[in-house]
């Protein structure tokens, strides 16, 4: 086993002149990109208040009951955007995926699930109150009249459908439920955005016929449907059709870890990076209503992929023991664990248990000269060094430091690494004395994961050099 | 970054915010200035034929309304004549207003709404509370002096100014 050193001695390494890339300036066009796309969120939401100021909403803000209509109709078309902002999150698109990555994008789509649930209920609530104030009624006998609008049943169904959606997303629900069972709910949201839209065009004024704010809004829908009608529909299975992936082997490499060997045409054109992620589906009468995120386990050939998989689930049991020859189709590639990501001259990478996986490919992927690279891999006991063999000849090859550390995590001290290097008094610090100038891939289950990144935190190494892949659900 | 990400945010919206303001006072008062009036023709007497139609320019409508005037021609006395009088239309942000009334025995007999506010489902479902409504205050005051309906502000306004052009016409 190669060892641990509180303070690695510097091997002399011959600097093989590789082409030099400019990390920061890499970095800094991805930044500039991201911090378009947060604006972009935050201005549409204001586009869509805008749509309500454009109508004149304003003036009619001057009475009770109108400022309490007027407000019911503006939360509901900022609610309506960030709904629509929510399923361009979700729908996986690549320019996306390249800026900010594939975990950012869903955890902004999570963040902004409640707020939007909350302004589009609150719209009911304050239309039922500001018409029933002009009309005399109270709000509950109001409900009446409105339901007679055009348009107006469907828009309550809609609303239901979107309490279900996001109620079912609850972290505390959603553990009761299956995957396959949420995701089927989530679906829903399809068609609860989907009949909000006639109630939007016809009740109100805002976005009456023949004015620019119609065209606008209508446009909106067509960019969030026509984005996940592309990317999480026609593109896959464009890609499944052209490249014909097919199971070409399994193999166990240890107990409950499989490799998955895959074949197929022209991989190569998928211009996927070490690192990056497929969403995969087994086409055999017990997996194909599942699919799975998985890592590549190495970068992929013109013809040959791997993906290692644990058994977490049943799931991922089942396809651990998908026959020869199975079709599988493929959505991606996916993830920002790449070298693209890179905003520092040198590489420290944490994996530990299966979350090697990605770490692997993402090695053999990378540009970097010898000693730039510095990798640690962390299992719990020596059953659990999956590909840690490979790991090793590619570090050789490539010249990158390689530090191992078996063991349950240690009471004492960064309680991320074993007992014994805890007490030896080994930090990430010592590992990495180049951390500040590095970027810090992290892979492996939460728990582990978000201790190693509170102690790079605690360090001071900055948000954008810490690239993290955690390992659940 | 996170600062530029920020700021942009804020300026951006607020830029966003303003063109929406302003766009909406823009619409405002082009709505308020179409709010003018179409005067139907009437053919009540010969002498009378001078307020043409074409009215003022008004905006989106340009609804020539015919007033459909099945009076007995008889000279503007200080009385009503009788008939059926087609108010002028007025133009609300909600869409066209036109009412017709019926005068008979020198009483106002019958008011119906020719057009009502149609711009979208709610000023239809406001009109349509409120049109029963005016006509019956208009059919007990014997005039165009009645109080607006709460909650519907516009067609109130549109509707008693037709009414009143059209009792205008006959002489009411």
């Amino acid at each position: 086993m190669t060892t641990q050193a509180p303070a690695p001695t510097h091997q002399t390494t011959t600097r093989s002149r590789l082409p030099r890339i400019n990390r920061r300036a890499q970095f800094a066009r991805r930044a500039r990109r991201a911090d378009l796309l947060v604006t972009l969120l935050w201005a549409s939401g204001a586009a869509a208040a805008a749509l309500y100021l454009a109508y004149g909403g304003a003036s009619q803000m001057t009475s009770v009951a109108g400022f309490i209509t007027g407000l019911g109709i503006l939360l509901g078309l900022v609610g309506t955007d960030f709904i629509l902002v929510m399923l361009v999150l979700a729908a996986r698109i690549p320019l996306l995926d390249r800026t900010i990555g594939h975990d950012r994008a869903v955890a902004t789509h999570r963040r902004l699930g409640k707020p939007a649930l909350y302004l589009i209920l609150a719209h009911g609530v304050l239309l039922l109150i500001g018409y029933g104030m002009s009309t005399g009624f109270n709000p509950i006998a109001e409900i009446g009249p409105m339901l007679a609008l055009p348009d107006m049943p469907l828009a309550f169904i809609g609303t239901g459908l979107l309490i279900a959606v996001v109620v079912t997303s609850l972290v505390a629900v959603r553990r009761k439920f299956s995957y396959e069972g949420w995701h089927l709910v989530h679906l829903l949201s399809y068609v609860a955005v989907a009949f909000a839209l006639p109630h939007q065009l016809s009740v109100g004024g805002v976005l009456a016929e023949g004015t620019v704010q119609r065209v606008y809004w209508i446009a909106l829908y067509v960019l969030a449907f026509g984005s996940i009608l592309t990317f999480r529909f026609v593109e896959p299975i464009v890609a499944s059709l052209r490249h014909r992936v097919t199971v070409a082997g399994v193999s166990q490499i240890a107990p409950g870890v499989t490799s998955i060997h895959l074949k197929g045409s022209k991989l190569r054109s998928l211009g996927t990076a070490g690192g990056q992620f497929f969403i995969w589906r087994f086409w055999t009468p017990r997996t194909w209503w599942h699919s799975h995120p998985i890592s590549l386990s190495a970068v992929p050939t013109d013809t040959t992929a791997r993906i290692t998989v644990r058994d977490l689930g049943a799931g991922s049991r089942r396809i651990s023991t998908v026959p020869v020859g199975t079709r599988v189709s493929i959505e991606g590639p996916y993830g920002l664990f790449t070298d693209a990501a890179r905003t520092a001259p040198k590489m420290a990478i944490v994996a530990a248990g299966v979350g090697v996986t990605p770490v692997r490919a993402l090695l053999e992927h990378a540009t970097f000269a010898p000693g730039e690279a510095t990798v640690l891999l962390r299992a719990s006991s020596d059953d659990e060094t999956y590909l840690w063999d490979e790991v090793r000849a590619i570090a050789a090859a490539k010249g990158a430091r390689l530090y191992t550390m078996v063991g349950r995590r240690s009471p004492v001290g960064p309680s991320w690494m074993p007992e014994e290097d805890a007490r030896r008094g080994v930090t990430l610090r010592s590992i990495f004395p180049e951390l500040g100038d590095s970027d810090l891939y992290l892979c492996g289950p939460t728990t582990w994961l978000d201790l190693v990144e509170a102690d790079a935190r605690a360090l001071g190494l900055p948000e954008h050099q810490i690239h993290a892949e955690r390992f659940d659900w | 970054m996170r600062t530029r990400a920020v700021l942009g945010s804020i300026f951006a919206s607020l830029g966003v915010l303003v063109i929406g303001w302003q766009a909406g006072n823009a619409a405002v008062m082009s709505a308020t200035t179409a709010t003018s009036t179409t005067t139907p023709t009437t053919t009540t007497s010969g002498g009378n034929s001078g307020t043409s139609s074409s009215g003022t320019s008004s905006g989106s409508n340009t609804t020539t309304s015919s007033g459909t005037t099945t009076a007995a021609p008889v000279a503007p006395t200080t009385g009503a004549t009788d008939g059926t009088y087609a108010g002028s239309t007025v133009n609300t942000r909600f869409g066209p207003v036109q009412v017709q009334v019926t005068i008979a025995g020198g009483a106002i007999t019958d008011v119906t709404a020719l057009q009502l506010t149609n711009t979208d489902g709610r000023s239809v479902q406001i009109s349509n509370y409120a049109s029963p409504i005016l006509a019956q205050e208009v059919l007990s005051s014997q005039s165009a002096q009645v109080s607006n309906v709460g909650g519907a502000t516009y067609t109130s306004q549109a509707y008693l100014q037709s009414l009143q052009s059209a009792l205008d016409q006959a002489g009411f």
